[in-house]
């Protein structure tokens, strides 16, 4: 190796921990998995003709891509916390924070270099996910949805950098790695159940008015995505059925729309925020 | 360089640092001893800008804390155990060197290679897969390539080979005088040529703190006598080294010492301080 030939000189810490942590991430078997799982599963809908099924009314490329949001909307969230939980608290549990902080890397390099790096790693194969999904459907001749198309990735990039700020915060707010872990579990899970079954239970008992009921629904970054990917195609939120007048009668479509993307985006914002906050504070290793 | 002033730190209610106060003069070359736990190693990550602690702490005139990167562009650290990064060896050269104000990555392959580490080979590598000894050498050319006012190892020489530790306290014995060294080692006697100052801590208190050389005169020789029990191969090897006689006595060896090597002396036959009766040190 000559001593020059991966040189970063000139480049800020900022890259310098971005690219490190690029590098790193790509190489890590995680990313192989998670690769597989969602690049395989565009291909893997595509060779069991999921095109030429009609669900609802949809088929085609729509029908391809509401599956693929909806496998999205279940795996990804927890994929994406999993692998980014014990990105603080795991170099601190291994010492490995202890020597990078004791180069002079500014905490806001390191801390945001790293959510960088992440979000890269996890919104891009999901991106080319779509894009193999739209070279596809050009060279069969199939009708491009360009709107849905550009609104979940849109909606994608949302939802991973909202998870994304959630794990980072879980990171920095324990000292164990078992902690983060579980801490991450557990709130996926809690988001599951309030996407229906803790949501119906309540409903049954009458105990809230729906509005209350509906607006803790719309607190679920995961119900949120699931709805704005339903509305795209089912403007009036059949599906939802008597829930869809409240939320159509306060937002609007493009209102909700809009909310579906500025919520979970907010929410990655303030619990990345926290987290950096948890991170300056304290001791650092 | 560093000055302490009633530095204390606590873990849960359990006080690792004690009100410490320390004063470090820039050329300062210190031997930071004492048993695991006595607050070494939090002593560190304090002037390392890591931990919060109370009380006033100041390296290079600056707070740690809240001009970390400043403090540290001007400082070296290596730590006790390598930490099992993911990044190859090339990159952790590349990342220090896009850190650092001034170029360090040629630097760093030939003081890996005066450590008898071949960084061409090994620098594809990932860094937490080569050897203890390769990881600490590396981590030491990274720091000593740096040329900092302040050079802080925290046991440096633990990991490495007998030729290894030579070339190693060959490099830090050509730094500049200028540097100030912050040495933690269990093992006082191979750091006792490179430092002029023992800093002792137990419990978070500092014990003892005292210059090493102070009302030694220069070159004067010292008397020695020395009684064993049993002589055995590695005690008379020593003793040789020191260029000390066996007398008519069996078991007793004489010999002169200079009286700034003292120290280093009592150090290194304190080994085998089970097999001395009797010892006696005075002017020639």
């Amino acid at each position: 190796m000559n001593p020059s030939s991966t040189s970063q000189r000139g480049s800020t810490p900022f890259k310098s921990v971005t690219l490190l942590d690029l590098r790193e991430s790509v190489r890590a078997r995680w990313f192989l998995v998670y690769l597989l799982i969602f690049g395989g599963a565009v291909v893997v809908l595509i060779s069991l003709g999921i095109t030429e099924s009609r669900v609802m009314g949809f088929t085609g490329l729509t029908r391809l891509l509401i599956t693929y949001f909806q496998l999205c909307i279940a795996i990804l969230p927890i994929f994406i916390l999993i692998t980014t939980v014990r990105t603080v608290v795991g170099e601190r549990e291994s010492n490995v924070l202890e020597y990078l902080l004791s180069m002079p890397i500014p905490l806001g390099a390191y801390y945001w270099g790293k959510l960088t790096a992440r979000f890269l790693v996890v919104f891009l194969p999901v991106f080319g996910a779509l894009a193999l999904s739209i070279t596809w459907g050009t060279l069969q001749n199939l009708t491009i949805p360009w709107q849905a198309v550009s609104y979940y990735t849109l909606m994608l990039a949302t939802l991973a950098w909202c998870f994304l700020g959630f794990g980072m915060f879980l990171s920095t707010l324990v000292r164990k790695q078992e902690w983060a872990m579980g801490l991450a579990f557990l709130s996926w899970l809690l988001l599951l159940l309030f996407l229906d079954a803790i949501l119906i239970g309540v409903m049954l008992q009458h105990k809230l008015q729906e509005e209350v009921i509906i607006g803790i629904t719309l607190l679920n970054p995961l119900q949120v995505f699931r709805t704005g990917a339903m509305l795209l195609f089912d403007p009036e939120l059949t599906i939802l059925g008597p829930a869809s007048y409240v939320i159509l009668d306060f937002f609007g479509k493009q209102g909700y729309l809009t909310f579906c993307i500025g919520y979970p985006m907010l929410l990655g914002w303030v619990f990345s925020l926290l987290g950096f906050r948890l991170f300056k504070k304290g001791d650092l290793v | 360089m560093i000055q302490l002033f009633q530095v204390s730190k606590s873990f849960q209610r359990q006080q690792v640092l004690d009100r410490l106060d320390l004063q470090v003069k820039d050329g300062d070359r210190i031997a930071l001893i004492g048993q695991n736990g006595a607050g070494k190693t939090t002593l560190i990550r304090s002037l390392l800008g890591q931990y919060e602690h109370q009380g006033k702490l100041r390296v290079l005139e600056r707070d740690p804390r809240s001009e970390r990167v400043e403090v540290l562009q001007h400082v070296g650290f290596v730590p006790q155990h390598p930490p099992p990064l993911q990044m190859n060896a090339g990159e952790l050269v590349a990342f220090a060197d896009s850190l650092s104000e001034k170029p360090l990555s040629q630097k760093v392959f030939e003081l890996s290679q005066e450590l008898e580490l071949d960084l061409h080979e090994h620098s594809s590598k990932p860094f937490f897969k080569l050897s203890g000894g390769m990881k600490q050498k590396l981590l030491i050319a990274l720091t000593l390539s740096k040329e900092p006012d302040l050079l802080i190892m925290d046991e440096p020489a633990a990991n490495l080979d007998p030729s290894g530790r030579k070339a190693f306290f060959h490099q830090l014995s050509r730094l500049p005088e200028s540097t100030t060294m912050l040495l933690s080692s269990h093992r006082v006697d191979e750091l006792l040529s490179l430092v002029n100052r023992v800093v002792e801590m137990d419990c978070g208190s500092i014990v003892l703190d005292e210059p090493l050389n102070e009302g030694i005169s220069q070159g004067r020789l010292m008397g020695c006598e020395l009684t064993l029990h049993e002589v055995n191969n590695s005690i008379r090897k020593v003793l040789e080294s020191w260029q000390f006689r066996n007398g008519a006595e069996p078991g007793r060896y004489h010999g002169e010492i200079v009286e700034e090597d003292r120290t280093r002396f009592i150090s290194a036959i304190s080994h085998f301080s089970h097999h001395i009766r009797g010892l006696q040190l005075g002017n020639s």
